[in-house]
């Protein structure tokens, strides 16, 4: 120990050439990473960008507020978009509020142990299912079992089996974002574990929860292999906008695809482009007010002044 | 091993005897007993990992909410045993508040917060809410700083103001004792004092017991002084003779500074 670390450590403040080669890696590393990152924006971007070139001038009023046609050109998309936004809020109507009740129990109420592992299991197992499949259950059951035939709410259940495990998990997620030290200052004040629930831990969870449900809501909207067998191909152009739910309800995505495969009108690349372009710009728009909707809840339920 | 002083008596408020912690297979407490009484501070000390926070939290039952965790033996709130089946931990925790090491204001308005344990115990006359709200925040000392932002959130307070706001809302709901874990840990000086001195004001009312890392806090604000060691309630005392002439050899060696 002649030499103490002191006198041994280097007096110089510029690089040498290891440091050198080590900042040009990290430097390469930064710009690399930034591309990838950078390649997301661009890929929607152009996307977006090309759906307006393809579609953009078909989005007239006839269009989009207009019947569809079956053998002649000129047809709308008015009632495929009545019966998706038709089908998706029936949809989160059962799903809502089955999703949160069981990710409430699950998350604050039960115990990690078996029976919460089983239905953790069960909803992921749930949540793998194709979605193709998951529609030629709701096949067998609703339209063939219950004789529903062709219905939204067919396609409604179907797409609650479908989107109940990632709901749920949402919900958990949301939960679990909630500190422990909001729950125990709850129940230290002698609130019981519902009032802490409904007092604290919801409040603080729900713009996260918003923010899950509206991003499921989107895929709802643009779902279809659940819905060809359940919801239907057609719809009755004579009564286009029902409210009753037991009737085939053919959405904008699965008019989008049936017009491509299964149509023979005339003019099927002005409804297919138009259609997409709407389909993007209703899944974008719920993407949007996900995020504005839960940051606003956010604040409205927690108080936040800034 | 345990002076006159706080022995089993009539006034004392909340008594723990043989008590025993599990965690799981880990045993944190060993035999604890300890007896607290009505207005005064007992104040329980040791080193970090010694198991006083542990033990604070079997006062109002909180250990009910931690997984795996077990409390044996018992602890009575005025002679009443509030580990007995037919206690209910809401009543205890009503009865028996608890202030947190950091504080942990609600992401609510300092009106809803402090307001909030009324609330849930069925208060819903405004007036009576609002001054309810006013009187604690008032006992915290912390009215005159807030009363022009109740309808703001607690979360622009500060950290000092924020846990004396946690104060105010366990006062808001009238409980006997209070428990403190470490409450002025994550504080600066200026805002510990602010807590001490009102730790001194609340001992005219209330049972306080407080852990703390710091002795000279222990010595400025207690009556009685618990010393806790792996788990174990090594001495008890009145403070001036835990800190002048402790008994015990690791009473001594941890004043003294030599471990700890």
């Amino acid at each position: 120990m002649g030499i103490s670390a002191a006198q041994k450590r280097t007096v110089r403040v510029t690089s040498d050439t290891g440091v050198k080669v080590r900042r040009f890696i990290d430097l390469l590393a930064t710009v690399v990473l930034w591309a990838m990152a950078s390649s997301i924006i661009l890929l929607l971007a152009a996307f977006i960008a090309y759906l307006f070139y393809l579609g953009g001038h078909w989005l007239t009023w006839d269009f989009i507020f207009g019947l569809p046609k079956e053998t002649t050109a000129g047809g709308g998309i008015g009632p495929e978009i009545y019966n998706s936004f038709y089908i998706l809020i029936l949809t989160l109507i059962f799903t809502i509020p089955i999703a949160l009740a069981a990710g409430i129990y699950l998350q604050e109420y039960e115990q990690p142990g078996i029976f919460r592992s089983i239905v953790q299991f069960s909803a992921e197992s749930l949540a793998t299912v194709p979605s193709i499949v998951m529609g030629l259950f709701g096949l067998l059951i609703f339209v063939y079992y219950f004789h529903w035939g062709f219905s939204a709410i067919g396609g409604a259940l179907t797409l609650t089996l479908l989107n109940l495990p990632a709901l749920m998990r949402v919900t958990q997620e949301a939960l679990s974002s909630v500190p422990d030290t909001l729950r125990e200052a709850s129940m230290g004040l002698g609130a019981t574990k519902w009032q802490t629930v409904l007092r604290t831990v919801l409040p603080s969870a729900i713009g996260r929860m918003t923010t899950g449900i509206v991003l499921i809501a989107g895929r709802i909207f643009g779902e279809t292999a659940a819905l060809i067998f359940t919801a239907g191909l057609s719809l009755s152009t004579n009564h286009p906008y029902q409210l009753q739910p037991f009737r085939p309800a053919e959405t904008l995505a699965i008019h989008l695809w049936y017009t491509h495969s299964e149509s023979i009108v005339p003019d099927v690349d002005r409804i297919g482009n138009g259609s997409a372009l709407v389909l993007l710009i209703m899944v974008l728009a719920f993407n949007i007010l996900a995020r504005i909707g839960g940051s606003f809840l956010t604040k409205r339920f927690t108080g936040r002044s800034s | 091993m345990i002076d006159a002083a706080p022995a089993v008596e009539a006034r004392d408020k909340l008594t723990a005897r043989d008590l025993n912690i599990y965690y799981g297979a880990f045993h944190a407490i060993k035999n604890a007993t300890l007896a607290m009484q009505a207005q005064t501070v007992t104040a329980l000390i040791g080193p970090s990992g010694c198991g006083k926070s542990t033990f604070l939290r079997a006062l109002n039952r909180m250990h009910d909410l931690t997984p795996g965790a077990r409390v044996e033996g018992n602890v009575t709130l005025d002679g009443q045993d509030i580990y007995a089946s037919d206690a209910d931990p809401v009543v205890i925790r009503h009865r028996i508040g608890m202030v947190f090491q950091r504080p942990n204001p609600f992401p609510k308005t300092i009106y809803e917060n402090v307001c909030y344990g009324s609330k849930i115990h069925g208060e819903r006359n405004k007036a009576k809410l609002d001054e309810i709200c006013e009187r604690s925040l008032r006992q915290a000392a912390l009215w005159d700083e807030v009363k022009d932002r109740l309808h703001r959130s607690a979360l622009d307070l500060s950290g000092g103001q924020q846990q004396r706001m946690c104060i105010a809302r366990v006062l808001a709901v009238e409980p006997e004792v209070i428990l403190m874990d470490e409450p002025a840990s994550a504080l600066d000086p200026i805002a510990t004092s602010k807590i001490e001195d009102l730790i001194g004001e609340l001992k005219k009312d209330y049972s306080v017991v407080i852990v703390t890392h710091s002795m000279q806090q222990a010595a400025r604000i207690s009556e009685y002084t618990a010393f806790f060691h792996l788990g174990e309630i090594v001495e008890v005392g009145t403070t001036t003779n835990i800190f002048t002439r402790p008994k015990e050899k690791r009473t001594e060696d941890y004043i003294t500074g030599r471990f700890g």
